[in-house]
């Protein structure tokens, strides 16, 4: 015979069990049923509460219809790419698409401007730095290191200042994208680069990122933290 | 060409069974996180990481398991990339307190504050059991516990709901 301990705790652990040597426990102990009946209660409750609201349309996945369309004859790389986007685009509403699509735009852009990646320890002329940092309203603090490249480069429809701060391990090169916020820091690897993408609060996102990390590279997170912190932000 | 028919037709299969899954995979992940935006970054690389691994999906009745456990490696990928300071639970409930609140009654969204603050180790296998339906033996394969162990912690995860929702627990057997 269970006893009223073992079989409050099974009906705990799961209030649904089936098992007949609960259900004979139940059947004899009164004291029993009343505990059931009142776990139940609060186990519908609970099923009730863990069914947070999704959005309609985060659930609406485009590629579906895509796939059905590709099935009828497209090529497979087709219906792969738009399949992809699909995902991206459906995941864009209610998932944090900007992110991805923004780290890939930061290192395609990296292949526009290859020169900007030498090593040295000759600074870029503080009139052409500072031009650069105006036009987008922020300075940097001495303590950011030295800014051997500073250009101010068409980026997704706006002038963005794109800079490259030398650093013990390298070049590294900083994007301040204040038309870009995103919600969480995002880490990159791609195409050679690593990188990271940091919110900041008000005033969008700074992307920073190394190359040939496979010869070792520094910490990305650590040098976007600095950098951050060495930026001053013009009223 | 019917290689390829036939791998068009995989695919869209693939593709409509993870539309189907995808609304208890962005709620096991938001409770898995208690954050929705790390939810819905976690979901999105998860699908990613699924759709380029789908044929390792050998039975697609076993999508759901994959993909959840694709889904629990993926965030605790976010960790190894970055440390998460420690969390408050209150301004992580203040924060969700849209999602949190969507419930038309108080007694729902009660329910769900005391399921923010519910440490790690009981919340997990009770999502597991409540929302996704696993038996008490899936949820000791998907987190390597003992069939005991885990029927221990879903026991002590109700009586901590119940007792932080206020519920009369004077019967519950003694810890």
């Amino acid at each position: 015979m269970m006893d009223h301990a073992r079989y409050r705790s099974a009906v705990l652990a799961d209030p649904h069990d089936p098992d007949p040597d609960l259900r004979a426990h139940r059947e004899s102990c009164a004291e029993c049923r009343a505990f059931t009946e009142q776990v139940l209660r609060f186990e519908s409750r609970l099923e009730r509460a863990l069914l947070v609201d999704i959005p309609p349309k985060a659930v609406v996945l485009p590629f579906a219809r895509k796939a059905a369309t590709a099935a009828q004859g497209r090529r497979w790389m087709a219906m792969a790419a738009s399949v992809l986007l699909g995902l991206v685009i459906a995941g864009g509403v209610w998932v944090t698409f900007p992110q991805r699509s923004l780290a890939a735009d930061v290192v395609a852009h990296m292949a526009e401007e290859p020169d900007a990646w030498q090593r040295t320890d000759v600074p870029v002329p503080s009139l052409k730095l500072n031009a650069v940092l105006q036009e987008s309203k922020l300075r940097l603090k001495p303590d950011a290191g030295i800014v051997s490249y500073a250009s101010s480069c068409d980026f997704r429809g706006h002038k963005v200042p794109h800079l490259v701060v030398q650093t013990q391990s390298g070049p590294v090169t900083v994007m301040v994208l204040v038309h870009e916020p995103v919600r969480n820091p995002k880490q990159f690897d791609e195409q050679g680069y690593r990188g990271t993408i940091v919110p900041v609060p008000g005033h969008g996102s700074i992307a920073v990122l190394m190359r040939d990390v496979r010869s070792g590279g520094g910490d990305v997170e650590a040098i976007a933290a600095k950098v951050d912190a060495a930026i001053v932000w013009m009223p | 060409m019917n290689d390829e028919v036939g791998g068009n037709q995989r695919r869209a299969r693939f593709q409509a069974l993870c539309q189907s899954l995808r609304p208890d995979l962005l709620r096991f992940a938001f409770w898995l996180s208690r954050d929705r935006a790390l939810a819905e970054d976690v979901v999105q690389e998860s699908m990613l990481r699924a759709w380029k691994a789908q044929d390792s999906l050998l039975d697609e009745a076993a999508a759901k398991p994959w993909l959840l456990t694709i889904i629990r490696r993926e965030y605790a990928r976010t960790f190894e990339r970055k440390r998460f300071p420690t969390v408050d639970v209150d301004e992580l409930i203040a924060k969700e307190e849209p999602m949190l609140a969507a419930a038309e009654e108080q007694s729902i969204s009660d329910v769900r504050s005391a399921l923010m603050k519910l440490p790690d180790e009981y919340r997990e296998p009770l999502i597991l059991q409540v929302l996704m339906g696993y038996s008490t033996a899936e949820i000791a394969r998907e987190l390597d516990l003992s069939g005991p162990a885990v029927l221990t912690r879903l026991c002590r995860a109700r009586q901590k709901l119940r007792a932080a929702c206020g519920e009369d627990t004077s019967l519950d057997p003694q810890e």
